[in-house]
């Protein structure tokens, strides 16, 4: 049995407020992000990790791949810690855990094509120039997208083109581990299920391992084995997803799982009366008969 | 059937392109609103929605314009008011809440400052009297403690609760009509479930009628009457909340339910819609939705539909499902 391929170990991670005149006089007004998170990812897991605004799962994301250092406690990959890997200037973490952002078009450079950017990935990772064409086109096609990509570029292309991009580059270092922070919630509902079943896909024929996070739970029920609901930078409840969304313990995730929005099932005031037989008038008759 | 409360008529709303050209955003949209009604409009982005809606406030601002059609509220066509007269309905009749409450709020002035020029541009009511009918609204959206929190500023205030001072702000003249565009987009999940209550609870109180513009039709099916779906810049479908929900007819409105995943059943792929949203200027002569469309048929492309209506539900298909 193999043990975890990235684990956090009692993590804490805050940041300091206010400016240098805080700090000058010394007032302690540190945010604390992240408080005492553990968790453990084993290879092959699809980790759904959801929460709202201020509950720490980017701040999770960006430990995890190293953008960031943890104020307290360990993060691990294969068993090493993340602070030891880094003094090799961070180039085999970096390898091995890549990271899908949230705004497709801010996270690549506007002034490189498709081409350079995913050729320039694929130099850090030590191909040589005469394989990278053939790389760049079997990057793309991977993630279902044509040759005649390659000289665009970003603002020439979808914004489900530019996420599927973002992923390409992340995939041709060859991850063990990806992070993708919230890497559907910019795009239009019918791109959303594009990127969500090419991730699926890739998870299973590559054997990455994912950490999706989203604040969609119903997206994360579609994409992953299990599920972490974070609140206020600590981890609530945890389990296979399935369990967790139907059988919920928390009041946290019954109150997450209560807001999603469910069309006419979720209505808390009775339909309306057909146009055909009367509209209504007066207050009485919108109150209804309640 | 009841006269409109407000009647959109083949609005139209272009750009000027850099060649010279006019690219249209809008193409001949055409929707009523009853006194009272709850109407969702439905779209991607790019679909008009918004564009729209802001052509109804005459708030559209360079380079968009509006190039054709007519807006009556009320009786009275609104392209044609002068800007006097719209500055007296915007706000007193008819008043918009948009999807950032940051941006929407001046960070220099208090929240009570802020509905009480509202009040005061409308209703030529003294100072303390605009205070207390400000303090009235808040209190209205559910913000405790209200006649305190007048004092406070925009920054004070959590992103849901500047959303509700808006919502204050708006109904704060009791308009007849609410726009709310993507009004909980930039909020968390649970603060926007609580939002949308309030905008129907509000809508109930007061008689309200609603236009209510989102991306989710799940969000807007809970709250509306009836729903208006947009594509490329055209209605393409248009029905009472039930019928769109259990029985869309045009292929686009069914894909996108289809593509949302949901909290029950069984888990799988999701159904994608092929391809992307069209590109302003490179739309088909046809049907928007035809390149994307599996049930795309010859005509589809090279002709437009038209908008049939039956049973009060209509569609702009050739081949409805």
């Amino acid at each position: 049995m193999t043990g975890p391929v990235l684990s956090l170990r009692g993590v804490s991670k805050s940041f300091s407020q206010g400016g240098l005149l805080d700090r000058l006089r010394r007032r302690d007004n540190r945010l604390v992000a992240l408080h005492d998170v553990s968790l453990d990812v084993m290879r092959g897991d699809v980790v759904g990790i959801v929460g709202e605004s201020g509950s720490g799962k980017s701040t999770l994301a960006g430990l995890a791949v190293g953008l960031a250092q943890p104020t307290s406690g360990e993060v691990l990959l294969d068993g090493q810690s993340i602070t030891e890997l880094m003094r090799d200037h961070a180039g085999p973490w970096r390898r091995r855990v890549q990271m899908v952002f949230q705004d497709s078009s801010s996270a690549l450079n506007p002034r490189k094509s498709v081409a350079r950017c995913l050729g320039e990935t694929l130099a850090l990772r030590g191909v040589p120039k005469p394989q990278r064409e053939s790389e760049i086109v079997d990057l793309l096609t991977l993630v279902g997208l044509g040759r005649e990509i390659g000289p665009r570029l970003p603002h020439e292309l979808s914004g489900g083109q530019r996420q599927r991009i973002g992923l390409a580059r992340a995939l041709a270092m060859k991850p063990e581990v990806l992070i993708a922070d919230e890497p559907v919630s910019a795009l239009d509902v019918s791109l959303q299920a594009q990127v969500i079943n090419l991730l699926s896909r890739l998870t299973r024929e590559l054997g990455l391992t994912l950490l999706f996070i989203s604040h969609d739970l119903a997206l994360v029920r579609t994409l992953c084995s299990r599920i972490v609901v974070m609140r206020k930078g600590a981890i609530v409840e945890q389990g296979p997803c399935l369990d967790v969304l139907d059988r919920p313990q928390h009041p946290y995730t019954q109150a997450l799982i209560a807001a999603v929005p469910k069309g006419l099932a979720g209505r808390r005031t009775p339909l309306p009366v057909r146009a055909d037989v009367a509209t209504p008038k007066t207050r009485e008759d919108i109150h209804g008969a309640a | 059937m009841s006269p409109a409360l407000l009647s959109v008529e083949g609005l139209r709303v272009g750009f000027r392109s850099a060649d010279g050209g006019v690219v249209e955003a809008v193409r001949g949209v055409d929707f009523c609103v009853a006194p009272g009604e709850a109407v969702g409009i439905v779209g991607e982005s790019g679909s008009g929605k918004s564009l729209s809606m802001l052509a109804v406030m005459r708030l559209l601002g360079a380079p968009a314009r509006v190039t054709g059609g007519r807006v009556v509220f009320d009786g009275e066509d609104l392209l044609a008011a002068d800007e006097k007269r719209m500055r007296a309905l915007r706000g007193r009749d008819i008043a918009m809440v948009f999807q950032d409450p940051q941006s929407s709020l001046n960070p220099a002035l208090t929240i009570g400052r802020q509905i009480t020029d509202v009040v005061r541009a409308h209703r030529g009511v003294s100072t303390g009297e605009a205070r207390r009918i400000a303090a009235e609204s808040l209190e209205r959206v559910g913000i405790r403690d209200a006649g305190r929190r007048l004092a406070s500023y925009p920054h004070e205030f959590s992103g849901g609760m500047r959303q509700r001072a808006l919502i204050a702000m708006a109904i704060a003249c009791r308009p007849r009509l609410l726009i709310a565009d993507e009004p909980t987009t930039a909020l968390d999940v649970t603060v926007q479930a609580q939002i949308v209550d309030l905008i129907a609870e509000l809508r109930r109180e007061l008689g309200l009628a609603v236009v209510f513009i989102s991306h989710n039709l799940q969000l807007v099916a809970e709250i509306v009457d009836r729903v208006v779906v947009m594509y490329g810049g055209k209605v393409v479908e248009d029905g009472p909340v039930e019928a769109i929900e259990r029985a869309p007819r045009h292929p686009y409105t069914s894909l996108l339910k289809a593509c949302v995943p949901s909290l029950s059943g069984p888990v799988g792929p999701l159904t994608a819609i092929e391809g992307a949203p069209p590109r302003l200027g490179r739309l088909p002569a046809g049907c928007p939705f035809s390149p994307r469309c599996p049930d795309a048929i010859e005509p589809c492309a090279s002709q437009m539909p038209a908008l049939v209506t039956e049973a009060g539900h209509r569609t702009a298909c050739w081949r409805p499902r």
